[in-house]
Order: structure tokens, then C-alpha cells, then sequence
């Protein structure tokens, strides 16, 4: 343990109590180098990230363009968005059709219309997917810790009963690329102390912290309760004791405290009061909103919902795009509003950076960016609509995308960059990289950009090499 | 910008400062101060920060990644002295802290002014120690006591100059458990608890490390967990779906059963024998990827990480910061694999240089260039395993001694450029291993057999950093697949099914008889693999045929992937469970005239399935051949008789020519052992439990539970459920009395006291129902005691 390390440990342990001191006394990782990172002053303690899985298309969502509705034997190319532009309660700054309530609260936040990605010569989403939540383009060599990972490790718990990265949504079994989903849904080197709990169904969330099923909560603490009286009775226990066996004791008690605390009743959905629950709808992502809501307000720090990947569904339009971002919009628009809504009610929006994002942009034409070498993925190609499923944005579009932050330390009534307004979309002003949006994300949960742990006796940075730029522009 | 410091400023900063202004500078007590504090953390040792070191003063000189430094004699072409005087807090050196005070700077400046005075034998970094390549003899100290193992020789004479006691024997009952879990990854059972506690003789340890190493397929089930993870092999993952990427399974599974030498099965490796080559090959992403990941880059890493315990990764894409691998080396070892000639790119943009195959050690030969790709494989395998490659050996019996002694002698065990705590011990075993035949089970009985390994272990309050000490083993955490092996093994509660497709058939036996090889079997075989249409894993096959002559004698060829039973007219005639070993057999009197009926009743344990085989019916006139077809039947059980489903035709699809392998059987090998955890993919419990996703080189896991695990633990779906089919097991098998002792003694391996048993039998009420049982085998699973092997 390098003596930085014992100190900045002395001190989270002091706030943090017991539970913590097991998550920093996790082998294997060191901050990099002897030196004293110096963080920024946090502006959110608590991020939830709202994941628009598959591949949401800009024009049809928060940057709309020129419309032009279905009509047969329209030309493709003369397409840009398949809905019309509403406006919002920001004077200037419309959206698109089917996110009226989203449009009522764009004035908490700021709306980023210049995110680009690296073409990596076939647009994958899994690859995409891994480089948006870690930062580096996969394949690695070792393996990368989620931005929530991060957040975990250098934020340490914000409640040291709730687990610090929660992923709402995403099933990583009996689901297309599961092993590709896995490979980034993980603490990477970090080790699992800092990985995700994984709650794939919310509504279900609450068996995470329950008993197994067919035991009693009685039962349940009964077992403990003699387990502990066991390990107190062991005749080895003073003189056969290690620092393996005490974490793991510790662990227990930790998972224990968490399974028999208050703080899992935010797990429990139906301890909603109903009529606020309704505001969510019955939708799986609604549900994973109120849920995240529920946990960020017991101390979560890292909160992800998603619409989940799941190849050719959801955001995920190969064919018939406009019908489906139809569908998306209307899962989604009611409770990411109500999401703000409620966080703003209870106080806590200031603190809590709400991200909405996806992987990339889509596009009528393009796949990837103009002149990229990217094979066309569109399943309903044609140069002239004939039928419904052909309109839609079917191309995965790397040159401009959109994304929508809310909350502590971002301007409130704000756009960042601009697409143009002609094919192709390129984001032309105030282009983002994936490395400056994290940087930027970082910056306001108070993580140096250029943070690095140590791994095979090298640094790991927090933005690729350390090279991310906060885009103070977003900063309010 | 140069540093502008004009000579009357310079001497007034000296005279404010107090520093004489006439007196040369002490290099070892000004300076080497001033260097250690400011500069040595990044630019020592291993580490070069922007490819600067400064161990010694010609390193120093010799500058970093932007050119010279430092020019003796003339501070202001010293760029460092601008650097480390900078204002500017992105410009100035050290990058962090407050950086160096006016006199500290000034103190350098005086010193490069004065000619930078620095003895040659004085190094800025702790040691100068480097890895060296060949082996070393190692003069064995004088015994202590008893103690002649050349171990304990080496061990006690390090403790005994430090004052330290050698460390006392652990007990028998640890030492058992202990030597279970690290040869065959298996608690022993109360039976052989007691068997080797009431052992009086004096080498039942040694005896004991033997009958363990010699139990073939529990410590190939075992080890395969160590060499997946080390070798990147897996059963599911990333690159299977799109074919980039290929299984070493049951090639790495027989090599750890037959014991092949660490050597071959490294040449096995490196020059791509068949159904190895998935190792050097990698995975091949889809798309586009950076060029320090593309396959030949792989290679470079992989072979270099695996067998020398060096870390090519840094140096694929510039020359390394931390150690002194280049750019160009490793480019040429990736020139070894490539098909093409390859372009050194530095972090994606290309140099226009060229790599020439070459590996980084050509004191001991080099590569032909000029050689097609398969002798260059050929070449590097002969020379990663030249007998003068110390490094090859000292890596591999690191690893294993991490493995039984709980931390390598180089920690951490892919740093092999880290001094180790004992250069000797390293250096005497890797000579010891050579010399031994490069063979794994007798290092781990060398090993095994010393004091050292059967002392207590070294109880340690906090984990061990760089300033480790030996003072005995170090207890180690149960990986994933132990735990689970261990939890199955008590409960009897094992999966059902492998998904590694390996050979753990207990009889090897192969059939010689001259009457098979003597059979009139016909040239070709036309069978095809056959299924039911509607996938299922369990089937049922069958054929009828109309005889009007008894055959003298029949022949039977026939496979099944994955397992088969073979009945003729209701008369089980072969089983298999190894579809690469087909059951190939001559009977007589299985056939009848009239209507015969062959059924198979074949079951598929996952991935691809089919059954094949081929009848010959030999009479006085000649033979009659009976091939699987479409014109068999199949049924799921329980619904009705369809024509088969033709998989395949002979001879395509993964498995070949399976029925013309040399190795085959005859079809009444005895049952497999129980599925262990290391042949089954990786599930939620055990991944949360830290096997890796094997995407990676991994070579340790954690070693401490952390609370999410934990979680999963208290209440985890797929541990509950293992529990109650274990408590059912239980009950079944054992006087429900005498579980809490039972259990203890094969868990924990003591008996509980009366204390503990009140405790075990208190959490049921004294009822120990299933649930009661339930409770307390989790009670006992979770403690340390456990799932920690000490």
C-alpha cells in the first residue's frame, strides 16, 4: 500500500464506517504512481445513466431535421427525420414528435447534439456499447472497468449499505452477444467489489436483497444468527486468523447488512405508492427509472437503466425504424420526465447527474460516417419507399449523436454543439469524443480525468491515457 | 525556451539561499537526495516516464522519448533543469506534489554545472537488478537439522539469518486437506481423513503426495481450471459466435492427464499442433481493431506473458515506460505469426519501419527470417524451450509455486523483470524442474515434499506488499471452481453434464485384438451423423432389418456425440461417452434370422450432436453392411417413431473421420468420474466468484470475497438451489444424526467441538429436516475455515 494510499484510506474509512472496509482493502489495484491526484470538487455525488441500447437515431429523437412523412415512392435520400419537430419549454430548441414530456424538461438541463464515435470498420454495437461504458475501443489487453466501475472504486459508496454501480435492465443471459455484454458490464481489474449488481427485471429487483426463495426472512436471520455464533465458538478462530478470513467475515456481515437493512425496501417496487409508481407505466424501462429514483434517494452513486440491447430490437432498427422509434419514444418519454420530476420534488436533482445516451446515431443513408468502409446493415434497402417498413433511420450513423444531461452541474436550459443540418448530420460544432464526455462526466462527480490505477505494473487512466477534456462549455 | 538564469542571479539566489558558493556539490548528499525524492519514482527501476530512466548517469544522458536532457557541463542545453524550474504546472517536473524548491533546483544546476559528477557504481534506483536469461547454479547451504531438502536448505538458511524461526508443521489434518485441495482440487473424504490420521509411518506425507499426483483425472479436473485461465481457453465467449476463435480443451486436457513435459506441451503450443494451434491464434474480433490487437500482436503478448512472464502489451504500442521492451521487439515477435510482412505502428499511426521475425533473446539463436511461417514457429518453440532458457523455466515454476505456496517467489507472477524475495530458491528450482524432464506432477511433488510446504502458514493480519518476508505458505482462497467442486463434492449435488469435450474415461484400455484388426471391415464408410429433426438432448434411435441368414460374426463401429448405449434385440452390446473414441468391436451370435432390432438411445450434453455407425454382418458368402441413414428411426422419448434427421454426412461437420481414429475403444469403459467445475462454462455464481471471462491472459484471481459475492452467497439462486438438492442427497445417504460431525470432518476436516455441534443443530430446532440440513450446510460452506485453504 503505497502511504498516499493508507491516508486517503484512514480518511474513507472514518466517514464510511465498517461495511467500506472491505471495498478498499480489495487487493489488487493501487492508484498509479505515489503521486496525489487532485480531484475536482464533485458537483453530483450521485449519476444515473438512462442507456438508449441499440442505437437511438438523432433526427428522430432530440435533434430533428427536415421532415418528410411516408409516401410511396418517396426517395430515401431526400430523408432526414420520419417525425415532425415539437417544441419545448426552451425558447429556440425543439425535439422530436413523441417526446412531449421529455420536451417539458429540457430547461433542467443541457442537450449535447455533437457526440461522435471512432469508426471501427464495422459498426458493431457490442464494440460501441464496450467503448461508450469503459472508454476504450475493445479488444484490450486487460480487461476495463465500467464508468460505473469508476465510480465505485474512486467515489467509494455513497450509502455504504447500497451497492455503489447498480445496472437496471440488461439481461446478460438467454440474450443475443451475452458474452459481449458481459465484457463491459464489469469492474475489469478493479475486481468484483466495484462491479455491478445486476438487476435485470426490476420488478423482481427485491429477490436481489431477499431471502433465496421458499426461505423466511425469520429463517433467513436465524441462519446468520447461528453462523455467527459459530464462527465465534470456532476454537481456531484467534490464533488461525488472516486477513482472507477476516474480509470475508466482514463481506458477509456487509451482505447481511444490506439483505436485513431499510435500505432494501428502495429494491421493493410494490412499496411504491401506487399512484406515483403509475406515472412510470408498466413498461420495463419505466419501471428500471422509478427503481433507479428509489436508489439514488437510499445512497446508490451509480445507477444505469436501459432499454436493453437485444440485437434487432428496441433502438436496435434495421427495418421498419420509424415505427419502432415510435414505440421507444413512447416507452421512454414518460418516465425519464417523471424521473426528473420526482428527483427535483425530493431535492435531489441538484446532486444527481441524469445521462441520456446510446451507443451512437442512426441515418437514413450513412453507415457509419460519409466514405466509411463500414458494411451497410440495413435489412430494408431500397432507393424508393414501397412500403412502411422501409422508413426509418437504418444506418448506423458514428458522425453525430445526441445526448441529454440533467442535473447537478450541468447548464440548465442549454444546448452544446450542433449537427449539421444537411446529409450527412456531422456534428460541426463543439465535436464531442468519448473521452471528453467522460472527462466531462467525471469532472462533475469530482474524478480526475487523468486518474490511473496501477495494473500489470502500468497506469490505467480514467479517459484513455489520461487524454480526456472537460467540455466546460457543459459545466454550469 | 532555454533556462535564462544569468550568473550574478544565479550566485545571489546561492548566497540568500546559504548554499557555499565555491564548494563542489556532494553528488551522493545534495544531489542524490534531490534525484530520489523528485525523480525516481518514475525514472527508476523498471519505470522510464517519457522514456526517461535514471539509474545511472549514462541512462540519464542518454535521455528520453524527446531527445537529451541533460549535457554536463552546460545547464543551459539541460532541458531537464528547465523542467523541473517551470512554472507551469503542465510543463513542470515532478508533474504532482509541490515540485522541487529554489534550492533544491539550484543544487541540480550547480551539478550540471560542475560536470554532473555521478560514481558508476552508485544507482539512483534500489538494486540494479535484472532477470537474467540462462539458468544459474545454485550452491545448495549446509542442512539444518533434518531438514536436507534442498528447499528447506535454501529457505531455513534465509530465515536463520534473519533471526526467524523456521516455522513449525502444520497438523495432519491441515496438511491433508491442503494437499487435496492443491493436487487434485477435492476435499478428502472422513474415510481417508482417518486412514492418514491413524498412519503412523513416518512417509505417509510423501506417500500421500504421490497417490494424489498419480490420480490422473482428478488432477487433470483440477489443473485445467489454472492452464484455461492461463492458455485464454473457455468453453463459451467472446469469438466463438463468428468462428475467430477456437477451443485447446481436449488437446490441454490430455496433456495434463498423460503429464506431457511442460516443454512439449509448450512446443505443442507455440509451433500449433493440431487442436492446440486455438492458443497462438487468438481471437479474431469482428471489424477493425487497434494494431496492438490484431492476431499477430496477440501472438506477441500471449507468448511472451504465458512463457516468460514478460509484459509485450506497453511495447505493442510504443517502446515500454515500465520495462525496456521495444516497439520493434515486439513487432518482431508478432513477425514470427504474421503472414505478412508487418509496419511498426506506434500507438495506430504507422513508422514505415518494417518488423523482421525475431524473438528478443539471440543469445541463445535467432530466427530465419527467411523461413516460411511454420519453421519460424518451429524455431521459436525450439528456442523457447532451449535448454538455456532460464527464464522459460524460472516462469512456469513460479507459477506453480504461487499456486501450492500461496505467492510466487517474482510477485506478481507475469512480472518475471521483479527481483524475486529468494534468487536462489527461483534459480534452483528452475534447474531442478530442467532437469527433472520439464515435469509438472514431479516439480509439484519436489515442492510438496519439503518441510516448507507442509509448515503452518504464515497467518497474516493485512495482504503482503513489496516488502513481503517468507515465513511459511500463505493460506489461499478457494478459487471459483474449488468451492464449487468442494460444495458438490460434500453434497453429491455435481451437474449432470461437461461441456468440455475430454477424455475422462477411467479405463484407457484400448482393444488389440487381432480378430478387430483382422475383421473384414469394409474400405469406405458412407454412414451419416443422424438425430431426431426436433432438437433434443436425449433420443432414441433404431433400425430394423430382415436377416434370412445368421451372420457368423458381426462388427460394430459406432460414435455418438456426445453418449450412446447400443442394444441388438434387447441386448446392450456398447456404451460410449467420448465421441472421439469409437467403440469398434466384433461379436458373434447378436443377430438372428428374421426381423433384428438395433436401438440406440443417444444423448447430446450441448453444443453439436449426431450419431453415426456402421454394422457389418459377416457370413459365408461375404458381408452385409448396415450404415446409419436417414432410413433409421429416431423418437424423442415419449412421442412417436420419425425418419432420422441426417446431420451430416460422414466424414464432415466438427467431427472428421471420427470412426477411423486410431484411438478406440470397446465400448464397456467403465463410468466417468463425476462432472468437475472446471468442465462446465462459466455460470453467474461462479463468475461473480471471480473466474475470469477469459478474453485475457488471467493468471490470479482475487483473493478476497467482496460483499456483492457475498450477496450471491447469502442468497444467490443457483447456490440455493445446489443446497437443497444437496440436503435431499444428505438425508439419503447419511444417519441424519450424524450429519453436523460427518460434515465437519469432510468440510473442515476436524471434528466440531460440543459447543459448535449444539450451534449446528440449534439453527433447526434439533429437527435437522431438509431445511435444517439446508441451513447447515451453508453454515459450514461460509466460513472461512472453508473456502480458505490454509
Amino acid at each position: 500500500m503505497t502511504s498516499f494510499e493508507s491516508i486517503q484510506r484512514r480518511d474513507f474509512l472514518k466517514q464510511l464506517g465498517l461495511a467500506s472496509t472491505t471495498a478498499l482493502a480489495s487487493p489488487g489495484t493501487r492508484l498509479w504512481g505515489n503521486e496525489q491526484i487532485v480531484h475536482p470538487p464533485a458537483r453530483a455525488d450521485s449519476c444515473i445513466l438512462l442507456w438508449m441500447a441499440g442505437g437511438m437515431a438523432a433526427p428522430d429523437t432530440l435533434d430533428p431535421k427536415a421532415y418528410l412523412p411516408y409516401e410511396d415512392g418517396l426517395e430515401v435520400k431526400n430523408i432526414l427525420s420520419t417525425f415532425p419537430a415539437i417544441d419545448t419549454n426552451v425558447d429556440g430548441v425543439k425535439i422530436s414528435q413523441g417526446m412531449e414530456n421529455i420536451a417539458q424538461v429540457m430547461d433542467r438541463g443541457t442537450l449535447i447534439r455533437s457526440a461522435f464515435q471512432p469508426d471501427l470498420g464495422a459498426i458493431l454495437h457490442s464494440r460501441h456499447q464496450y467503448h461508450w461504458h469503459t472508454g476504450y475501443v475493445p479488444p484490450l489487453t486487460v480487461a476495463a472497468p465500467h464508468i460505473g466501475a469508476w465510480m465505485a472504486k474512486v467515489l467509494g459508496p455513497k450509502n455504504d449499505v447500497v451497492p455503489p454501480f447498480i445496472n437496471i435492465g440488461q439481461r446478460l443471459e438467454g440474450v443475443g452477444e451475452k458474452e459481449e455484454l458481459k465484457a463491459f458490464t464489469t469492474a475489469g481489474f478493479f475486481g468484483s467489489e466495484y462491479g455491478p449488481m445486476n438487476l435485470p427485471y426490476p420488478d423482481q429487483a427485491v429477490q436481489s436483497v431477499q431471502p433465496p426463495k421458499g426461505m423466511e426472512p425469520s429463517r433467513f436471520s436465524n441462519r446468520y444468527k447461528h453462523f455467527q455464533k459459530l464462527l465465534n465458538q470456532n476454537p481456531n478462530r484467534d490464533h488461525l486468523s488472516d486477513f482472507q478470513g477476516e474480509s470475508m467475515i466482514r463481506s458477509m456481515e456487509a451482505a447481511h447488512r444490506l439483505l436485513q437493512s431499510d435500505e432494501k425496501h428502495a429494491f421493493d417496487l410494490t412499496r411504491e405508492d401506487k399512484d406515483s409508481a403509475s406515472k412510470y407505466g408498466d413498461s420495463r424501462f419505466g419501471q428500471g427509472c422509478l427503481l433507479a429514483r428509489r436508489l439514488v434517494e437510499k445512497g446508490a452513486r451509480f445507477v444505469e437503466v436501459t432499454t436493453e440491447y437485444v440485437p434487432f430490437l428496441n433502438w436496435d432498427t434495421h427495418e421498419n425504424g420509424h415505427t419502432t422509434a415510435n414505440r421507444m419514444k413512447k416507452e421512454i418519454d414518460q418516465p425519464v420526465a417523471q424521473l426528473i420530476h420526482d428527483l427535483e420534488a425530493r431535492g435531489l436533482l441538484d446532486r444527481t447527474l441524469v445521462i441520456l445516451a446510446s451507443e451512437f446515431s442512426r441515418d437514413m443513408m450513412i453507415e457509419g460516417v460519409p466514405g466509411s468502409s463500414a458494411p451497410d446493415q440495413s435489412r430494408a434497402r431500397t432507393d424508393k419507399l414501397t412500403e412502411m417498413k422501409q422508413y426509418g433511420l437504418h444506418r448506423h450513423f458514428t458522425g453525430g449523436s445526441s445526448i441529454m444531461m440533467w442535473g447537478g452541474g450541468v447548464k440548465k436550459g442549454h444546448v452544446y454543439g450542433a449537427t449539421a443540418d444537411e446529409r450527412p448530420l456531422m456534428a460541426v460544432k463543439d465535436p464531442l469524443s468519448i473521452e471528453d464526455l467522460h472527462a466531462t462526466i467525471y469532472t462533475i462527480m469530482g474524478i480526475n480525468p487523468k486518474t490511473a490505477y496501477e495494473v500489470e505494473k502500468r497506469p490505467f487512466y480514467a479517459t484513455k491515457d489520461g487524454i480526456g477534456k472537460c467540455a466546460k462549455g457543459i459545466l454550469a | 525556451m532555454k533556462p535564462s538564469i544569468s550568473l550574478p542571479i544565479f550566485i545571489y539566489y546561492l548566497l540568500c539561499l546559504g548554499v557555499p558558493i565555491f564548494a563542489k556539490v556532494d553528488f551522493v548528499h545534495q544531489v542524490m537526495p534531490v534525484l530520489k525524492k523528485q525523480c525516481a519514482e518514475c525514472h527508476t527501476e523498471g519505470k522510464k516516464k517519457g522514456g526517461l530512466s535514471m539509474n545511472t548517469r549514462n541512462e540519464f544522458l542518454a535521455g528520453g522519448e524527446g531527445g537529451e536532457v541533460a549535457v554536463p557541463g552546460d545547464p543551459s542545453e539541460s532541458y531537464f533543469l528547465e523542467l523541473v524550474a517551470s512554472e507551469d504546472t503542465d510543463d513542470r517536473m515532478p508533474p504532482k506534489g509541490p515540485g522541487l524548491s529554489k534550492e533544491e533546483v539550484e543544487t541540480l544546476h550547480q551539478w550540471v554545472a560542475e560536470g554532473m559528477e555521478w560514481p558508476e557504481e552508485i544507482r539512483l534506483g534500489d538494486s540494479g537488478w535484472e532477470p537474467k536469461l540462462k539458468p544459474r547454479m545454485v550452491d545448495l547451504p549446509n542442512p539444518t537439522k533434518e531438514r536436507t531438502h534442498a528447499i528447506d536448505r535454501i529457505l531455513d538458511q534465509d530465515l536463520i539469518k534473519r533471526n526467524a524461526p523456521l516455522p513449525n508443521p502444520a497438523t495432519d489434518e491441515t496438511f491433508l486437506r491442503r494437499a487435496y485441495l492443491d493436487t487434485i482440487g477435492l476435499l478428502p473424504t472422513p474415510e481417508e481423513l482417518d486412514s492418514f490420521l491413524n498412519n503412523e509411518s513416518k512417509t505417509k506425507h510423501k506417500v500421500l503426495v504421490d497417490q494424489l499426483l498419480s490420480r490422473n483425472i482428478s488432477y487433470a479436473d483440477h489443473w485445467m481450471t489454472f492452464w484455461n485461465d492461463l492458455l485464454r481457453n473457455d468453453y463459451t465467449g467472446t469469438g466463438f459466435i463468428t468462428k475467430g476463435r477456437t477451443q485447446i480443451t481436449t488437446w490441454l486436457y490430455q496433456a495434463l492427464r498423460d503429464n506431457k513435459p511442460y516443454d512439449q506441451m509448450t512446443r505443442e503450443l507455440i509451433d500449433a499442433q493440431k487442436d492446440a494451434a486455438g492458443f497462438i491464434n487468438g481471437i479474431k474480433w469482428r471489424g477493425t481493431v487497434n494494431a496492438s490487437q490484431t492476431r499477430n500482436m496477440q501472438f506477441a503478448q500471449n507468448v511472451s506473458q504465458v512463457f516468460l512472464g514478460i509484459n509485450m502489451k506497453c511495447a505493442s504500442c510504443h517502446d515500454s515506460f515500465i520495462d525496456r521492451w521495444t516497439l520493434q521487439e515486439a513487432y518482431d515477435l508478432a513477425a514470427v505469426f504474421a503472414e505478412e510482412t508487418l509496419e511498426l505502428e506506434r500507438c495506430d499511426i504507422p513508422t514505415g519501419k518494417m518488423a523482421t521475425p525475431r524473438w528478443m533473446f539471440p543469445e541463445l539463436g535467432q530466427i530465419d527470417p527467411k523461413a516460411s511461417k511454420k519453421d519460424r514457429l518451429k524455431q521459436l518453440a525450439a528456442l523457447m524451450t532451449h535448454p538455456e532458457n532460464g527464464r522459460f523455466t524460472r516462469t512456469i515454476v513460479n507459477r506453480i509455486w504461487a499456486k501450492l505456496m500461496g505467492r510466487g517467489i517474482v510477485h506478481p507472477v507475469d512480472a518475471m523483470h521483479t527481483k524475486p524475495w529468494n534468487e536462489d530458491l527461483l534459480d534452483y528450482l528452475a534447474i531442478r524442474f530442467a532437469k527433472d524432464g520439464y515435469d509438472l506432477k514431479k516439480f509439484m511433488r519436489f515442492v510438496m515434499t519439503s518441510h516448507a510446504y507442509r509448515s503452518r502458514s504464515d497467518l497474516l493480519s493485512e495482504e503482503p506488499g513489496a516488502d513481503y518476508v517468507y515465513n511459511g505458505p500463505l493460506p489461499k482462497r478457494m478459487s471459483a471452481e474449488q468451492l464449487m467442486d468442494s460444495i458438490w463434492q460434500v453434497t453429491a449435488s455435481h451437474p449432470k453434464n461437461a461441456n468440455a469435450k475430454v477424455d475422462r474415461s477411467r479405463v484407457a484400455k484400448k482393444p488389440t485384438s487381432v480378430e478387430v484388426h483382422k475383421f473384414p471391415w469394409p474400405d469406405k464408410i458412407t454412414s451419416k451423423w443422424i438425430w431426431s429433426k426436433d432438437q433434443a438432448s436425449k433420443i432414441n434411435l433404431r433400425k430394423e432389418i430382415n436377416l434370412t441368414e445368421k451372420p457368423v460374426r458381426a462388427g460394430i463401429l459406432a460414435t455418438c456425440d456426445n453418449a450412446f448405449n447400443l442394444t441388438i434385440n434387447g441386448r446392450s452390446v456398447a456404451q460410449s461417452t467420448i465421441w472421439q473414441k469409437p467403440v469398434k468391436m466384433v461379436q458373434r451370435d447378436l443377430f438372428k434370422i428374421g426381423i433384428n432390432t438395433i436401438e440406440v438411445e443417444a444423448e447430446m450434453f450441448g453444443g453439436s450432436q449426431g450419431f453415426v455407425a456402421q454394422l457389418v454382418l459377416q457370413n459365408e458368402k461375404g458381408v452385409q453392411v448396415v450404415e446409419t441413414g436417414k432410413d433409421w428411426e429416431a423418437q424423442i422419448p415419449g412421442q412417436s417413431w420419425t425418419p432420422a434427421h441426417v446431420e451430416k454426412d460422414y466424414g464432415q461437420g466438427p467431427w472428421h473421420k471420427a470412426l477411423q481414429n486410431r484411438d478406440i475403444q470397446d465400448g464397456k469403459t467403465g463410468a466417468e468420474p463425476p462432472v468437475r467445475a472446471s468442465l462446465v462454462a462459466n455460470d453467474f455464481l461462479m463468475r461473480s466468484l471471480g473466474r475470469p471471462h477469459r478474453d485475457q491472459v488471467v493468471t490470479s484471481r482475487p483473493s478476497s470475497l467482496t460483499t456483492l459475492q457475498a450477496i450471491d452467497l447469502a442468497n444467490g439462486e443457483i447456490l440455493s438451489n445446489t443446497l437443497r438438492e444437496g440436503a435431499k442427497n444428505l438425508s439419503r445417504l447419511e444417519n441424519s444424526n450424524n450429519i453436523p460431525v460427518w460434515l465437519y470432518r469432510h468440510a473442515l476436516g476436524r471434528t466440531p467441538t460440543e459447543a459448535e455441534k449444539q450451534t449446528l443443530l440449534a439453527v433447526s430446532n434439533n429437527l435437522l429436516n431438509q431445511q435444517g440440513v439446508e441451513d447447515l450446510l451453508w453454515m459450514v460452506f461460509m466460513q472461512p475455515d472453508f473456502q480458505i485453504i490454509r
